[in-house]
């Protein structure tokens, strides 16, 4: 029992290593066909819009009210902008972006994929000599590094607005005062750094889909415990990862 | 090689998963031009027989020979090169959903001959879908539309689309009713009389393996326990073959 709880990470592990290094061998093959790759950017980034405007709006609104009432005697209103666009720049536009993309994009590759294996439709790809990894997988993880940073870039502006929204009626602070405090300290460093995170969530969210998807077990049950697995995995992936980032970057 | 070499051989195949052996070392010959059917008590380790010969599962033991290549092995290329002369029809048809009828049968062989045109696919996908008997309207169906039998139908022209010299059954008649399980069969045969492809086929369906078998070989525990020709089996004096076959 200990055995297989030591064994079995690292299997993981070395399973999901050997599934990247097996996509960066093949990514010269994703020129070959286009179609695939703009048909996963259309199903990612178009589908996930709404959910990205929302909840970038409201993040950007929350941002605001925090920022106010921790600055309540402190520091002045005209710093709102200041302190959302850093934080929606840095933290909030990637990270909760992405979190909620782990949820909506990586939960249905692993379903797909899943539901793929339990019908048999990987073995097919197999027996017609068409890897899956090349026509399935990686796709699915190339759309997931393009559209995530596209998806961030818009969920940064939306959050911004938000924020504007809440500082200018709630707060009475002006137009002007809130771009001026937007403007002032901005760095372009923060977005690199930012769109930086976007690209290795999106790659982390994608993998751990495929990964789970082609591993879940039989049945309705199989497909949904590979769904949940997925998405608890990216999200703590998305996590740790952020922390290094930051550790490194800052 | 000559034509009294087995196509496919099988020595001494052997694959447990888990703590459960569901091989215990099949010896298995298949002649050029031939259909053999091997029967059995399900989950006996049929299919698992049928991914060996396709490479889909690796052997714990012993070897399977396609041609006189070992294809239990990793070499990769060699598996692919086997591959294309073979063809294989799921027991769920394995269609992919997202495709309509007509671009499952033409995706593997545009991404194989990316020389030819779509006209020329077109002109392919019709021709396979007359050889099963199907309407070419049929290709514009989403898998989802269609019934269990035409998903089968629909499987095997997709099985023959390349072309191939060996194709593989696995259950092709299970879930069907009997009226349609009889024009797979048919299907079945005519794919041997007019492409003359060797076949192998996996059920436990008797109607379906005495109908389509020139050879039937039953699987019990994990062994080859019987060979023979239909005739040969209904008069056996085996007890579990008998037990199996209802005589």
């Amino acid at each position: 029992m200990l055995t297989r709880a030591v064994i079995s990470p690292l299997e993981n592990l070395g399973e999901i290593t050997s599934l990247f290094f097996g996509m960066i061998r093949r990514l010269p093959l994703a020129l070959k066909n286009p179609g695939l790759l703009f048909q996963q950017m259309m199903r990612m980034g178009v589908s996930s819009l709404p959910l990205v405007m929302v909840i970038s709006v409201f993040i950007g609104a929350v941002t605001a009210i925090q920022a106010h009432y921790q600055f309540r005697h402190l520091v002045p209103d005209t710093y709102l902008g200041t302190a959302i666009c850093k934080f929606v720049i840095i933290e909030s536009g990637p990270v909760l972006t992405a979190l909620v993309l782990a949820g909506r994009i990586g939960s249905a590759i692993a379903a797909e994929v899943g539901s793929m294996k339990e019908k048999e439709e990987l073995d097919a790809m197999t027996v017609l000599n068409l890897d899956p990894l090349r026509y399935l997988a990686l796709p699915r993880m190339l759309a997931g590094i393009l559209v995530f940073p596209l998806l961030v870039v818009l969920a940064d502006c939306l959050a911004m607005l938000g924020g504007w929204a809440i500082s200018r009626w709630n707060f009475n602070l002006t137009t002007a005062a809130y771009i001026h405090g937007a403007r002032f300290l901005f760095n372009a460093y923060d977005l690199w750094i930012g769109l930086l995170k976007a690209l290795c969530f999106g790659f982390v969210v994608t993998l751990m889909g495929y990964y789970h998807g082609i591993h879940a077990g039989a049945g309705a049950r199989g497909v949904g415990e590979a769904t949940m697995r997925s998405v608890v995995s990216s999200c703590v992936l998305i996590l740790v990862l952020d922390f290094f980032i930051v550790f490194a970057a800052y | 090689m000559n034509a009294s070499t087995p196509l496919i051989e099988l020595r001494g195949l052997e694959k447990s998963f888990g703590k459960q052996k569901v091989l215990a070392g099949v010896n298995l010959t298949i002649h050029r031009g031939e259909t053999l059917v091997i029967i059995g008590a399900s989950g006996g380790g049929k299919s698992v027989i049928l991914k060996h010969c396709i490479g889909l599962l690796q052997p714990d033991g012993g070897e399977v020979l396609v041609d006189g290549t070992v294809i239990s092995s990793h070499n990769f290329m060699d598996v692919q090169t086997i591959r294309r002369r073979m063809g294989m029809l799921f027991q769920s048809s394995a269609l992919f959903d997202s495709m309509n009828a007509g671009e499952n049968i033409k995706f593997a062989v545009r991404e194989h001959n990316p020389e030819m045109t779509e006209s020329q696919l077109d002109g392919m996908v019709v021709e396979k879908l007359n050889l099963i008997h199907l309407s070419p309207d049929m290709q514009t169906k989403m898998p989802s539309e269609l019934s269990g039998g035409m998903k089968k139908r629909l499987g095997l022209a997709r099985a023959i689309a390349m072309n191939p010299e060996i194709l593989l059954y696995d259950e092709p008649t299970t879930g069907l009713d009997p009226v349609t399980g009889d024009v797979i069969n048919d299907l079945i045969l005519d794919m041997q009389k007019t492409l003359g492809v060797t076949s192998l086929v996996v059920t436990h369906d008797m109607v379906s393996a005495y109908k389509v078998a020139n050879r039937i070989a039953m699987l019990h525990e994990g062994r080859i326990i019987f060979i023979g020709t239909p005739d040969e089996i209904r008069t056996t004096t085996n007890p579990h073959v008998k037990k199996f076959i209802g005589n």
